[in-house]
């Protein structure tokens, strides 16, 4: 915040003519709040001693550089919150330096409590500062503008012209215009204190800086909300395949707070299918160009289906919930059934893309009810299979020429045990593998297992989108909050605080008057008070020639105005 | 719809064009420098002007001058002083002034604030070096702004889609926003510093991350990308030309601060030049707190779009969260500027870092840092 | 240099006073609404939230009516042949089904996520005899988890006579576990 200082009640004509703003706010931080420096009398001294430090513009900007700071490696090191996986992989390849960072709390920056601390405490500055701010403000808003100075040549910016007016009159014109550009204004109030009248104007540049500052903290209330009653989930959904909005159907769910099931939108969704185009020609040849995710979906259960095309950038809004569409793979079919023909297992299975690209993908496929052995196969889904000195590679991300390759085990898959395993990852250690070479099947082919246990058939494949559904009650009022803070850091910038005092004296020939005009710029922080003022001084002295000629229409005292009284403003 | 091949060549062609005429501003910006028009005659404290038109003869102006010189105070009255007459075109940055009244004189003389010479003349009347460059810029401008259009209509929508069309287009902004604050401000001698600044960003961009030109992935398919994209095109591109100028306060500060010292020789000619370190303080200041709310207006507008595209206005995403330290810095910068004893080079250094933060942000974050902003469309 | 000393002093309990507000709101704002959930829930006669009516279709095509219900308990069991601590809890629910089959219990599946041919499988491998319905869209564990908290499979809930829901088991049902929430569910005044 910038240094407007309120006005001090009275200025004595002339002395501070260079600060009549009073002592500037900056001089007093500087040295730690001025006070005396003798010991602390009390408890209730150390507590003001250190609130005025704390809300000084140093500690702001101390508290600032750290927020920067601290927030680097939340930039830099790969966090909790957005990708664990990454985290993992850090640790695997920095075994030594990762978990000295984890204790700092260097992989989920934003939700440490150091970090908290700093945010916190910058707030608690800034409320301190911004409160009595605008108490200061509200009262200099009532208080009238400070005396002109007797010496207007010494403000930065002052002019003067002559007037063939008496002093009171040109003051009075001089006045007209001022309020007619909306100036507040103080006129003498002790009629030996000459002819003048103090203008001042540009109060909404504090109001701008105060306000953008609250809102700052309207924002971080708003994100707290948010993160109170709003909530987070995941969910993969392969084509034909439907889910309603509830905790247990989700793959991901991170509730705020003060969530509970009831919470939750009742909506469902139905995957009718998913198309996603490729650029088939030119330098980004399978690059994609399009994604559309044909969904149904009801408001509430027995409410009326509605059809959408969920896409990047288009998203499904369902009773305040938002559903987006962020990813898509492949889940290739399989159907196993046993020797005697009974089928055991038959679903699309999701794999998972390997190479974001190229699309080729990894997945598990787990069979615990095969005989007479559990059976399970690791699988490579390759959408457009071309084979290059004997391996399989894709070489384009749609399924031109899908094919499948297995490698298939049986035994003891490990389920049994009770403790979840991952749906993407085969523990191989109950478990034999059947053959040494992978099996490669092209969609329709059945593989027969060796040793009687059964037969696995590619049946075909399906597309799967994952969703992100989100719910965040602090969205709309952040946004309003952040708008707000925008439209005060404008004023702040846009708007200046400036006075301007007109002085008229009778002239020296004994006819007319000379009126001197001065003007100041606190914090001129767009610059332009120059132009303003010129331009300013220019209306004043053709208002007083208006006036005047006003006046000899009437046909007052025409001839004994001066030739050369006329003021010329050029330009 | 597909890429109009023919019209991303004239594009292509346009930015070379622009390259090259920018190159030759700044032979003539730095010819300026070493034979132009000597400037700067007047010490700070002393100046005041008056309109031409409202003096009869240049007696009458120097005796105001005079009398100006005992009446002017103030940091805010030197930086609009300049000096009109027989020194030569009107120097320094800002040509309003205050005057005064010469005590008693009655008799008619009004001594009222000057209006600001009209640019085209102070253009004219700045040398023939300035002439040239002006025109070299101005003509520059153009063909880079018909090779940014025309690579919009190549690609069917708003040209900043990966990291060349950014900085090409950033730096089209760069160099409009210089040429007007130049002009306005009468700051000829800046030109050789922006301006080649300008032409080394174009350069490494046509060179080194030169991309082809395609349509965009489905993520970046939205009318957000005109409005988001934008408004951090332009505020990167105005807090480019306050780095360039934070920079010449620095050096200038410190060569300055050396010759007071006694520890170097003043008078190279080449620093006597530059506008003096408040005025550029001042200039780096306005510019900064022109583009400081672009800037937030910018992160606000990404915030509505990773919400539509992505289910959450603020995830900490790499990119986003080395926004929030660019802004951050620059508010820091914001406060030190009010701050007793933080002025001046401290507040300086802070302004440089929200720069380098910003920097480092489209260079090696969007580019080297998997997050959710991968679009550079760089290697 | 009592100043000195003074600053550090205020700083430092600043600092201090800071990170555990900074702990505290981080705690309060960010944690989720899901502390460790707990294993078993009961529900004492007169506070037991009502169970929802529905109506679905069996693993074998046939429609079920939950309202049907009425008047038996029922052990209403979240499962699905992917999920691993629900085969492992799949012969404790096959024995007490058939033990409390003559005690006017039924057992009724509520298999999520799944197939029929991959539940069936299932049920043929692990003996269960009773039936489940099939909610691949999850209509069924919506309608209860508004009513009580269900996020995970094996979920277990145990309705008494009158409909109403006398508690829930959490994660792989014990024997014991199990029959205490029978015993609970039969008494109904």
């Amino acid at each position: 915040m910038t240094d407007v200082h309120a006005p001090s009640d009275t200025v004595s004509a002339g002395a501070d003519a260079t600060a009549p703003f009073g002592v500037a706010e900056t001089e007093l931080d500087g040295t730690g709040g001025g006070a005396t420096v003798g010991p602390p009398a009390a408890g209730a001294d150390w507590l003001r001693w250190g609130w005025r430090q704390l809300t000084s513009m140093r500690t702001a900007l101390v508290l600032l550089f750290l927020l920067a700071l601290g927030s680097v490696p939340g930039a830099v090191l790969p966090q909790q919150g957005s990708d664990p996986g990454a985290v993992q992989q850090y640790f695997t390849s920095h075994p030594g330096l990762a978990p000295w960072l984890n204790h700092l709390g260097l992989f989920n920056v934003f939700a440490a409590p150091w970090f908290a601390a700093i945010y916190l405490l910058l707030f608690t500055s800034l409320v301190g500062c911004v409160v009595p701010r605008t108490f200061r403000l509200a009262g200099s808003a009532r208080t009238p503008p400070p005396r002109a100075p007797r010496n207007l040549e010494r403000l930065p910016h002052s002019a003067s012209y002559s007037s063939a007016l008496p002093p009171d009159a040109a003051v009075a014109v001089a006045a007209s215009v001022l309020g007619g550009h909306r100036f507040r204004m103080r006129r003498p109030d002790a009629p030996d204190s000459g002819h003048w009248v103090s203008a001042e104007k540009g109060y909404l540049r504090e109001a701008g800086n105060l306000l953008f500052h609250l809102a700052l903290l309207g924002v971080l209330v708003s994100i707290a909300l948010g993160g109170l009653f709003g909530y987070k989930a995941d969910k993969l959904l392969v084509e034909g395949q439907q889910f309603a909005d509830t905790a247990a159907a989700l793959d991901e769910f991170h509730p705020g707070r003060l969530v509970s099931g009831s919470d939750l939108a009742p909506f469902s969704i139905t995957l009718n299918s998913f198309t996603a185009s490729y650029l088939n020609s030119g330098e980004s040849r399978g690059q994609p160009a399009a994604f559309h995710a044909y969904i149904t979906y009801t408001a509430s259960p027995g409410a009326a289906p509605h059809s959408f095309d969920l896409q990047v950038n288009h998203p499904l809004s369902v009773d305040s919930t938002k559903v987006y569409l962020i990813g898509h793979g492949y889940a290739p079919v399989f159907k196993v059934t046993t020797a005697a023909g009974q089928v055991v297992y038959d679903q699309p299975t999701p794999f998972i893309p390997a190479n974001t690209s190229t699309f080729l993908s990894d997945g598990v496929v787990k069979v615990p009810d095969a005989a007479p052995s559990q059976l399970g196969f690791m699988g490579v889904f390759v959408p457009t299979a071309v084979s290059v000195g004997g391996t399989l590679e894709s070489v384009f991300p749609a399924a031109d020429n899908p094919v499948v390759s297995l490698i298939g085990y049986s035994g003891n898959l490990g389920v049994n045990s009770g403790i979840p395993q991952s749906v993407y990852q085969l523990d191989t250690t109950g478990l034999r593998q059947l053959t040494a070479a992978p099996q490669v099947l092209l969609p329709g082919q059945t593989w027969t297992l060796p040793g009687g246990n059964g037969k696995i058939t590619f049946v075909g494949y399906k597309q799967w989108v994952s969703l992100a559904i989100t719910y965040d009650p602090g969205q709309v009022p952040a946004l309003v909050c952040g708008i707000l803070a925008l439209g005060g850091l404008l004023l702040s910038f846009l708007v200046r605080r400036r006075r301007v005092f007109v002085r008229a004296v009778p002239a020296a020939s004994g006819t007319g008057s000379v009126v001197a005009v001065g003007g100041l710029a606190r914090t001129d922080a767009s610059g332009g008070f120059e132009d303003e003022f010129a331009s300013l001084s220019a209306e004043l002295a053709a208002a007083d020639a208006a006036a005047l000629a006003a006046d000899s229409v009437g046909g007052v005292r025409q001839e004994e105005l001066e030739p050369n009284n006329q003021p010329e403003t050029g330009a | 719809m597909a890429v109009n091949l023919g019209l991303a060549q004239v594009s292509s062609d346009f930015m070379i064009a622009a390259l090259m005429i920018y190159s030759l501003a700044v032979l003539a910006f730095a010819g300026d420098f070493a034979f132009g028009r000597p400037r700067r005659a007047t010490r700070k404290s002393t100046a005041s002007a008056v309109t031409p038109v409202a003096l009869a003869d240049a007696d009458r102006a120097a005796e105001l001058a005079a009398v100006g010189a005992a009446g002017v105070s103030g940091a805010a009255g030197a930086a609009g002083a300049a000096v009109n007459g027989a020194g030569g075109g009107p120097s320094g940055p800002g040509a309003a002034a205050p005057a005064t009244l010469a005590a008693g004189g009655g008799g008619g003389a009004n001594a009222l604030p000057a209006r600001p010479v009209p640019p085209f003349r102070a253009i004219w009347q700045a040398g023939p070096w300035v002439r040239v460059a002006v025109t070299l810029s101005a003509v520059g401008i153009l063909a880079h702004v018909v090779a940014v259009i025309t690579r919009g209509f190549a690609v069917h929508r708003a040209p900043w889609g990966n990291m060349y069309e950014f900085v090409t287009a950033l730096t089209c902004v760069a160099a409009i926003f210089f040429v007007y604050v130049m002009i306005r401000y009468r700051a000829w001698a800046l030109g050789v510093f922006v301006m080649g600044a300008v032409v080394v960003a174009l350069g490494l961009a046509e060179t080194v991350i030169y991309t082809t030109a395609g349509p965009l992935v489905p993520a970046l398919q939205s009318y957000w990308l005109s409005i988001h994209v934008t408004a951090m095109t332009l505020s990167t591109g105005i807090f480019f030309v306050a780095a360039v100028l934070g920079i010449m306060y620095l050096v200038a500060e410190r060569y300055r601060a050396r010759v007071a010292a006694g520890k170097a020789q003043p008078g190279n000619g080449l620093l006597e030049r530059i506008p003096s370190s408040a005025q550029l303080d001042k200039l780096t200041y306005r510019t900064v707190i022109f583009g400081f709310p672009i800037w937030t207006f910018g992160v606000i507008a990404g915030a509505i779009w990773a919400d539509q595209a992505w289910g959450r206005y603020w995830g900490w995403d790499p990119v986003e969260t080395f926004a929030f330290i660019t802004w951050v810095l620059y508010a820091t910068y914001l406060h030190a500027r009010a701050t007793a004893g933080w002025r001046g080079r401290r507040a300086h250094y802070l302004q440089l870092l929200g720069f380098a933060s910003l920097t480092f942000n489209m260079l090696v974050v969007q580019v080297f840092i998997t997050g959710m902003h991968s679009y550079a469309g760089v290697g | 240099m009592v100043r000195a000393k003074r600053r550090t002093v205020v700083s430092v309990a600043a600092v201090a006073a800071a990170l555990l507000t900074g702990a505290l709101v981080v705690t309060l704002t960010q944690g989720t609404g899901q502390a460790a959930d707990p294993n078993l829930v009961v529900y004492p006669v007169g506070h037991r939230p009502l169970a929802p009516d529905f109506t679905a279709t069996s693993l074998t095509g046939t429609p079920i009516r939950f309202g049907s219900y009425r008047g038996k308990v029922v052990v209403v069991n979240f499962w699905g042949s992917w999920c691993d601590p629900c085969r492992r809890e799949a012969p404790t629910l096959a024995v007490v089904a058939e033990q409390y089959r003559s005690r006017d219990v039924s057992f009724l599946g509520v298999d999520v996520s799944d197939t029929p041919a991959n539940a069936l499988a299932f049920t043929r491998k692990e003996g269960i005899t009773y039936p489940s319905v099939n909610d691949s869209g999850y209509a069924v564990t919506a309608d209860f988890g508004r009513v009580v908290l269900v996020s995970a499979t094996p979920t277990t809930i145990v309705v008494d006579r009158t409909g109403h829901i006398a508690g829930e088991i959490y994660g792989t049902a014990t024997y014991s576990e199990l029959t205490s929430l029978l015993g609970e569910a039969a008494v109904t005044t």
